[in-house]
């Protein structure tokens, strides 16, 4: 008898486990929250914009474990280089993520040389391979075939200092062949080199930003103890890409900045646009993070889109060109989708690629129904063309109806068209106070000028109306005067 | 009745030394009034966060809570009234705490007067001209404080840089008031709280 019950009690407790256990797992394909912020700074859920597709390692490729692997970068026919640091060798894939080929050295004065830890590599459009060799001091060019071109080795000039150590960590290369490399302990920009490897300048600072208490603190210190304090030095930056425009995207670590992103324009200027909500800096808020963002590489994706990889989450931020942070993928972990030690990230296609150096793979993300609409409305914003981009915004809307930026999209399209009453609410919803007062405007005079004749007409009746009850009421007051006097 | 609730506070705020001087000499105010214009202020504040044009309306609607508002406007102005009182007690300031009280409500009134119209028209509003609406209300803000030096000028008799040494004071002393608020509160939760552990273990032990 009392085997039954137990054996009754047990089954019951499988099947509720089993009940259990099925609702959590139906909730969310990823295995990261995806989140959004609002105009109040909260990170609200969002749909999964980008979905976790696949994996791949060394040995999925049959070449051996990646070690270390520092960088990627797909070229523009669709090629995908990695760099794998540990074996000094660059793994080139097709766009299938099938392998081509391994470089793992090459040619030079008829001696085969070979790469030390290299940190950074781009492929231009004539499928040429410049390799950032950190550990040889060195910036290695090769064409399509792995020929060396040529070399950038250290450079000479007056304003670098004596002892000046060249150690190139990341770079990118514009149209004509400039190169643009960051190296490490250089703050005072990023370096430029001309198509033969001459070196032509820095571009672009990080502003060496004041704290105002350690200032102060450091005023009322003796001369000895300011000796052993910090320096205020600017930040070096931790990565480069570079658009269609030729204009260069720098990211750099420093925690205290609240521009951690920038765009430079050819004299070195930073224009990137910051008109969304808040700071274009990754993170906002921390609710259990450790800090701000430390964005390590950043990656332009067209239509004026970038995407950047935050070190601190493990997760990618992707800006339109406005600076409103479109969403969030990605996170911290061990499962397949989340990182460990992010270091590149690139765009393959539609895909989002991320390389993992902690876990020594290379991850595949799939942009979602969410994720693809998004862009898809964004590009469309981006080249004029709001009146369709309008359809996906509303689509974007049904699955995310907490998506401000849909809502402004749509506003702008309805004011072009001159629906300026439609926009307003719109644009309310997406507090977008700007684009509101401009509709507002409008309608404002739209509805002076509809409306004016009638206002007149009544103001100029009402103001004979009380003239002739005035006289009306003078007139009996007279009246009565004259009767209390009996002249009636 | 006019008179005193119209007219009055009316004349009172254009003409605030002769109209104060009416207060403590000929009995003018009407402590109605004073209470009246606190709780329109009141009304006024929460207005302003529910119905003020979105250009201007920078509350996230979700925090909005009137009886926050009702704190954050009543509480500094009695503490106010009291702390001036205890303040001119000593600086042998000549107005009664009914004189203070009427003062500091009286001088409420340009604020209600320049709220009304100004939630209206931010309603109405292009984001050029908001700047409009920030001027208005700062006019009432420094319109109320004006009122506020002038009405304990009269009322305790002083000189400008008395009064001046005054209000600043008073706000020293609305601040140690809180403190000492909370320090009593604080004690007393640990009293409640002493008081309950024994009652508890009492229980447990019978």
């Amino acid at each position: 008898m009392a085997r039954t019950v137990k054996r009754w009690l047990v089954l019951l407790a499988a099947v509720s486990l089993l009940l259990v256990n099925a609702v959590p797992a139906a909730a969310s394909p990823a295995p990261y929250e995806s989140y959004n912020y609002n105009y109040w700074k909260e990170a609200v859920p969002s749909p999964d914009a980008y979905l976790p597709k696949q994996t791949i390692s060394g040995s999925d490729l049959g070449i051996g474990e990646f070690k270390d692997p520092g960088d990627v970068n797909v070229s523009p026919s669709g090629q995908i280089y990695i760099l794998d640091s540990g074996n000094s060798r660059i793994v080139v894939l097709d766009a299938d993520y099938k392998l081509l080929r391994v470089i793992e050295g090459f040619m030079m004065d008829g001696s085969k040389e070979s790469f030390n830890t290299p940190g950074g590599l781009f492929v231009d459009e004539e499928d040429r391979v410049y390799i950032a060799d950190t550990g040889n001091s060195r910036v290695v060019v090769l064409d399509a075939e792995g020929q060396l071109v040529h070399t950038i080795t250290k450079p000479e000039s007056d304003i670098l200092a004596t002892n000046f150590q060249f150690q190139p960590l990341k770079l990118t290369v514009d149209r004509v062949g400039r190169v643009y490399v960051v190296a490490q302990g250089v703050y005072e920009g990023i370096m430029q080199f001309d198509e033969r490897g001459q070196f032509i300048g820095y571009v672009g600072t990080n502003k060496v930003e004041r704290d105002y208490g350690e200032y102060i603190w450091r005023m009322l210190s003796t001369k000895a103890q300011r000796a052993q304090m910090v320096l205020f030095v600017p930040t070096e930056f931790s990565n480069v890409d570079i658009d269609s425009k030729g204009f260069v995207y720098a990211t750099n670590i420093d925690p205290g900045s609240s521009e951690p992103i920038k765009r430079l324009n050819p004299s070195g200027e930073d224009v990137l646009k910051r008109f969304g909500y808040f700071e274009v800096k990754g993170d906002i808020r921390f609710r259990n993070n450790p800090g701000p963002s430390k964005l390590i590489d950043v990656k332009v994706l067209g239509n004026g889109m970038y995407s950047v990889l935050d070190a601190t989450q493990n997760r990618v931020f992707t800006y339109d060109d406005e600076g409103h942070l479109l969403y969030v993928y990605g996170g911290k972990g061990n499962q397949v989708g989340t990182l460990k030690t992010p270091v590149a990230m690139e765009q393959s296609g539609d895909h989002q690629l991320v390389l993992d150096r902690g876990k020594s793979n290379l991850v595949i993300y799939e942009p979602t129904r969410f994720g693809a609409s998004v862009n898809e409305a964004v590009a469309l914003h981006y080249q004029g063309e709001d009146t369709e981009a309008v359809h996906i915004w509303k689509e974007v809307l049904k699955l995310n109806a907490n998506y401000d930026i849909a809502y402004i999209g749509i506003g702008k399209s309805l004011l072009m068209e001159k629906k300026n009453e439609e926009a307003l609410g719109y644009f309310e919803l997406g507090m977008d106070r700007k684009s509101y007062s401009v509709a507002f405007k409008r309608y404002r005079r739209e509805m002076m000028k509809e409306h004016f004749g009638t206002f007149l007409t009544l103001a100029i009746a009402l103001i004979f109306i009380l003239i002739l009850v005035r006289v009306a009421v003078k007139w009996r007051r007279r009246r009565q005067i004259d009767r209390e006097a009996g002249l009636h | 009745m006019k008179q005193d609730y119209i007219k009055f506070p009316l004349h009172l705020i254009f003409h605030p030394i002769d109209a104060f001087w009416d207060i403590k000499s000929d009995q003018r105010g009407r402590l109605t009034v004073a209470f009246g214009a606190l709780a329109l202020t009141i009304i006024m504040m929460i207005l302003q966060k529910q119905y003020a044009g979105f250009l201007v309306n920078y509350i996230d609607p979700r925090t909005i809570n009137s009886i926050g508002e009702i704190a954050t406007v009543a509480v500094p102005f009695f503490l106010w009234c009291i702390a001036n009182w205890a303040v001119t007690t000593l600086m042998e300031g000549e107005g009664k705490f009914r004189e203070i009280f009427l003062a500091t409500g009286y001088s409420l009134i340009p604020i209600i007067l320049i709220y009304v119209p100004m939630i209206i028209i931010s309603r109405f509003m292009v984001q050029e001209e908001t700047a409009f609406y920030y001027l208005f209300n700062s006019i009432a803000f420094f319109w109320f404080v004006l009122l506020l030096f002038i009405g304990t000028m009269t009322v305790h008799q002083y000189t400008v840089i008395k009064t001046i040494l005054t209000m600043l004071l008073t706000l020293i002393v609305m601040g140690i008031i809180v403190f000492l608020g909370a320090l009593v509160f604080s004690m007393l939760q640990q009293l409640y709280e002493f008081g309950y552990n024994i009652y508890r273990e009492l229980i447990f032990r019978t």
